[in-house]
């Protein structure tokens, strides 16, 4: 559900060996000087201290300079759907839900939600807001928004299979009706879902809305005041906003990738970014002047087998799991700038029941521990002996990029620990894209070298890939209590109950290992010492995180 | 001479029209499938979304179709919409020209004045140190490919020292250039070497010819001599090689651009490309055979202004 890919193109990849050799001359041009430019030792996994936000901003800034990993393909989220762009409309458009920064969710532009019963969501829509040019927001914007989310063509229409109705029932009243409950609809709503638009602005601006030298439709705390197409994009805060002024006034983006997003933030060009690859947040660490804080993510790095070959039989993916060198790779791979991981969301998913989701992901360790030790390794090899070896080597896909290298390696040394044999197959970034959708090309491997987050702070916002009618279902993993829970789970309105039902069924996803998860990977949010209030999870894709941003001290 | 000009006009037409479908071929067979990206999120990858997307695109119809349509739009002046950004490719295009074109003027400005400049020095200074110097020199520069001398440039003047941004194309006049003193250095340096070789080979055989040693004999000053019959003869050699080298670099600005963080033509292509982005793809490389084009075509009108003989031969060919 509402799955999106970290969208990282092959320019930036490209240049990715580029940066190592930038920080490479860089240390060997000023050796005897302030080698400190080119950063420290490498983080320490286990000790990054994941956090929700930075501490709260005292003064006010009249510009903050800002960096994107590319430049966003759109600003009309319901055509296309990227992060870049998702960072810069954040701050612009509200949802009738709001992601925290802990990853909870709470009513927004709704400004109540009521639920008679379990498939009736009433959403009463805020009084007093209006949209950056001076209209109100009526209840009318928001069934139009709801019913443009919903079009089959639109970035969103998966999250509305279960809706039966959706029509004003008030002046300022909009009643949902469900085929049958949905507990992940009001988290949907906190994503892109739940953007209400001005009709009037984005029927006038018509297939034109949402690229550059258009206005936007929002009633956010910034209001876009300009795009230029290959240059940047600027925001300037909307004296007309309902809620808390912002301490920042204008919020300029630009773009570039690894080594000149770097230099960028070193020089003090840029004043701050979220960094999408651990690579730039580990060139970062300990520049001068920069801060790193990271962030609470549901993103993860996984292993997705397939069913042909060896891995299609549960005990060798098992014993693949149990053998695997998880710390190596998050060290070797990635700076240590990811934590080795036993399931395939990250610690951002637990939006509700934190406590509970942390003790089960402690269990699930077993099955997937960071640094296998002897008896690990024993029981890998009784698996593999068990299920009788696969006699083909087992070819694993990945792209040329760093960190996936790294994991394809681990993978084949890993495999070879447990006495099978692993060839790595690397094809071009664009077409690794297609191991995602294509069967066919999917024909080629046994097992992706992956990553993978998602949009809402809830586990079962994954589990569906494990049904057995599910498309991310590569190995045809069946099992009738896997689906019958799923389906009570993405039906159950109660948090701890579903939270309940979400951990049983974690537990049969990891027993099967459908899929194989490596590490979680934190958000990065790189910014100037100078400035603070922003948030540091993965929320900055859905919350106003400029609107808290500014200087330090007051 | 106007049906030289109209022969000459429809050769150009027939290379674009060839260049245009060569083009439109390779991208179309490039690996990867478009409509996985045009799908939206990787859960939404079902084989009837991925369908749905190829015909909503056209991008199930065979090729010679899909170019029909593209060649149709083309001549009624519309060049598409972007698969990956909903703009118009035009629009795309006008917006990151400027930066690219600025780029490589800058970038000719530096490898023609002090390529040529090291190359008539060395030539007039044949066979001492100086002569040795920029042989040495320039042989240097020509081996460091342009990535690595923006990378140490960059890490030097720009993070080290501070002089100059390391990103983003600047505003107003003063601030391109301050902008892209360093992008154009990095690209200008191999074509500096190149140049300068050009312009010393062409000066050495130019001074070796006759009427020079005519001149010569006949009591002229040196510097005339240099200056009116030696570099007025090699100009031609010079000049070919100075447009070559600039309309390839409209081609090969693209890792500079990344390099310094510059949203030009060449930073467009390569993520049209790995986005299988067509109509942008196409429109951007077809600009690019123009603009190649153009120049050589320049070059060759300006080469008879400047060489008597090749002129003669024109008028009796």
């Amino acid at each position: 559900m509402a799955m999106t890919r970290t969208k990282t193109t092959g320019i930036r990849r490209a240049v990715t060996s580029g940066l190592a050799v930038a920080g490479l001359l860089t240390t060997v041009g000023c050796s005897g000087a302030d080698t400190a430019a080119t950063g420290g030792a490498p983080a320490d996994a286990a000790k990054l201290k994941l956090t929700a936000t930075t501490p709260a901003a005292e003064g006010a800034v009249a510009k903050v300079n800002w960096l994107l990993e590319d430049e966003p393909d759109s600003l009309d989220l319901d055509t296309q759907g990227t992060s870049a762009g998702r960072v810069v409309l954040t701050n612009v458009c509200e949802r009738l839900y709001q992601l925290q920064p802990d990853m909870t969710i709470k009513p927004f532009l709704a400004e109540k939600a009521a639920t008679p019963d379990d498939r009736t969501l009433v959403l009463t829509v805020r009084d007093g807001v209006t949209f950056h040019d001076g209209s109100e927001v009526t209840a009318d914007d928001v069934l139009w928004s709801l019913e443009r989310h919903a079009d089959p063509d639109m970035e969103q229409s998966d999250e509305f299979p279960n809706v039966a109705s959706m029509e004003k029932t008030g002046a300022d009243e909009i009643t949902v009706r469900f085929k049958k409950p949905d507990a992940l609809f009001t988290k949907a709503l906190a994503g892109d879902a739940g953007i209400v638009w001005n009709k009037e602005q984005v029927e006038k601006a018509g297939a034109d809305f949402g690229t550059p030298g258009q206005t936007d439709a929002c009633s956010g705390p910034y209001e876009l005041t300009g795009w230029k197409s290959g240059d940047s994009i600027t925001l300037r805060a909307y004296d007309g906003y309902w809620g808390e002024k912002p301490l920042t006034r204008e919020v300029v983006f630009r773009w570039a990738a690894d080594s000149a997003l770097v230099n960028a933030l070193k020089t003090g060009a840029a004043d701050g970014t979220f960094a999408e690859s651990p690579n730039t947040a580990s060139a970062l660490r300990g520049v001068k002047g920069l801060a790193q804080y990271y962030g609470l993510s549901t993103a993860t790095l996984d292993l997705i087998p397939t069913e042909r070959g060896g891995l299609k039989d549960p005990k060798i993916r098992k014993a693949l799991s149990l053998a695997l060198d998880r710390a190596g790779i998050a060290k070797s791979g990635y700076g240590g700038f990811v934590e080795p991981w036993a399931s395939p969301v990250g610690s951002g998913s637990w939006g509700y029941a934190k406590t509970e989701f942390a003790a089960a992901q402690k269990e699930l360790a077993a099955t997937a521990p960071a640094s296998p030790d002897a008896d690990d390794i024993a029981e890998a090899k009784r698996l593999v002996k068990e299920a009788g070896a696969p006699t083909e080597p087992i070819v694993i896909g990945t792209d040329a990029t760093q960190g996936r290298t790294v994991v394809a390696g681990a993978v084949r040394a890993a495999l070879q620990r447990i006495g099978l044999k692993g060839t790595i197959k690397t094809v071009p970034t664009a077409q690794f894209e297609e191991f995602y959708s294509d069967p066919q090309a999917r024909a080629e491997i046994d097992v992706l070298v992956a990553d993978w987050y998602i949009s809402k702070s809830d586990p079962m916002g994954f589990y569906d890939n494990g049904l057995s009618d599910s498309s991310n279902n590569w190995v045809g993993f069946e099992d009738a209590t896997y689906d019958e829970k799923v389906r009570q789970a993405l039906g159950t309105l109660d948090d701890a109950e579903r939270a309940d039902l979400a951990i049983d069924v974690q537990k049969l996803f990891a027993d099967a290992a459908v899929w194989i998860p490596v590490a979680q990977v934190p958000s990065v949010l790189v910014l100037s010492d100078k400035l603070t209030g922003a948030p540091a999870s993965q929320a900055y894709l859905y919350y106003p995180w400029a609107a808290g941003l500014g200087a330090e001290k007051g | 001479m106007p049906a030289r000009l109209a022969r000459r006009l429809a050769g150009v037409l027939a290379t674009l029209f060839a260049a245009s479908f060569v083009i439109f071929a390779a991208v179309y067979a490039a690996p990867g499938d478009p409509a996985v990206f045009l799908a939206g999120g990787r859960d939404k990858l079902t084989p009837e979304r991925l369908a749905a997307v190829r015909a909503q695109y056209h991008l199930d119809e065979p090729l010679v179709v899909q170019y029909g349509r593209w060649l149709w739009d083309c001549l009624h002046l519309d060049l598409g919409r972007s698969f990956k950004y909903s703009d118009q490719v035009s629009d795309l295009v006008a917006a990151r020209l400027p930066t690219t074109l600025a780029l490589v003027a800058y970038a000719t400005l530096l490898f023609v004045v002090l390529g040529v400049g090291a190359g008539v020095l060395a030539a007039v200074r044949q066979s001492t140190w100086v002569d040795s110097a920029v042989v040495g020199g320039t042989t240097l520069a020509a081996s460091v490919p342009s990535f690595v001398a923006a990378i140490a440039l960059v890490s030097v003047f720009g993070v080290q020292l501070g002089w100059f941004p390391v990103t983003g194309s600047g505003n107003g006049f003063a601030g391109t250039v301050h902008h892209l003193t360093l992008p154009a250095l990095s690209l200008a340096l191999g074509a500096l070497a190149l140049i300068s070789r050009v312009t010393r080979q062409a000066m050495a055989d130019a001074a070796a010819s006759d009427h020079v040693e005519a001149a010569r004999a006949s009591g002229i000053p040196e510097r005339e001599i240099v200056r009116r019959h030696v570099l007025r003869n090699a100009l031609g050699p010079i000049v070919t090689m100075c447009g070559l080298v600039m309309a390839g670099m409209l081609a090969g600005t693209v890792v500079v651009e990344t390099a310094f963080g510059m949203s030009g033509i060449g930073s467009l292509l390569v993520g049209a490309i790995n986005t299988h982005d067509f109509p942008v793809a196409q429109a951007v490389l077809l600009l690019m055979v123009t603009g190649y084009i153009a120049v050589t075509t320049v070059v060759d009108l300006v080469h008879p202004l400047l060489d008597p003989r090749v002129r003669e031969e024109a008028r009796t060919a």
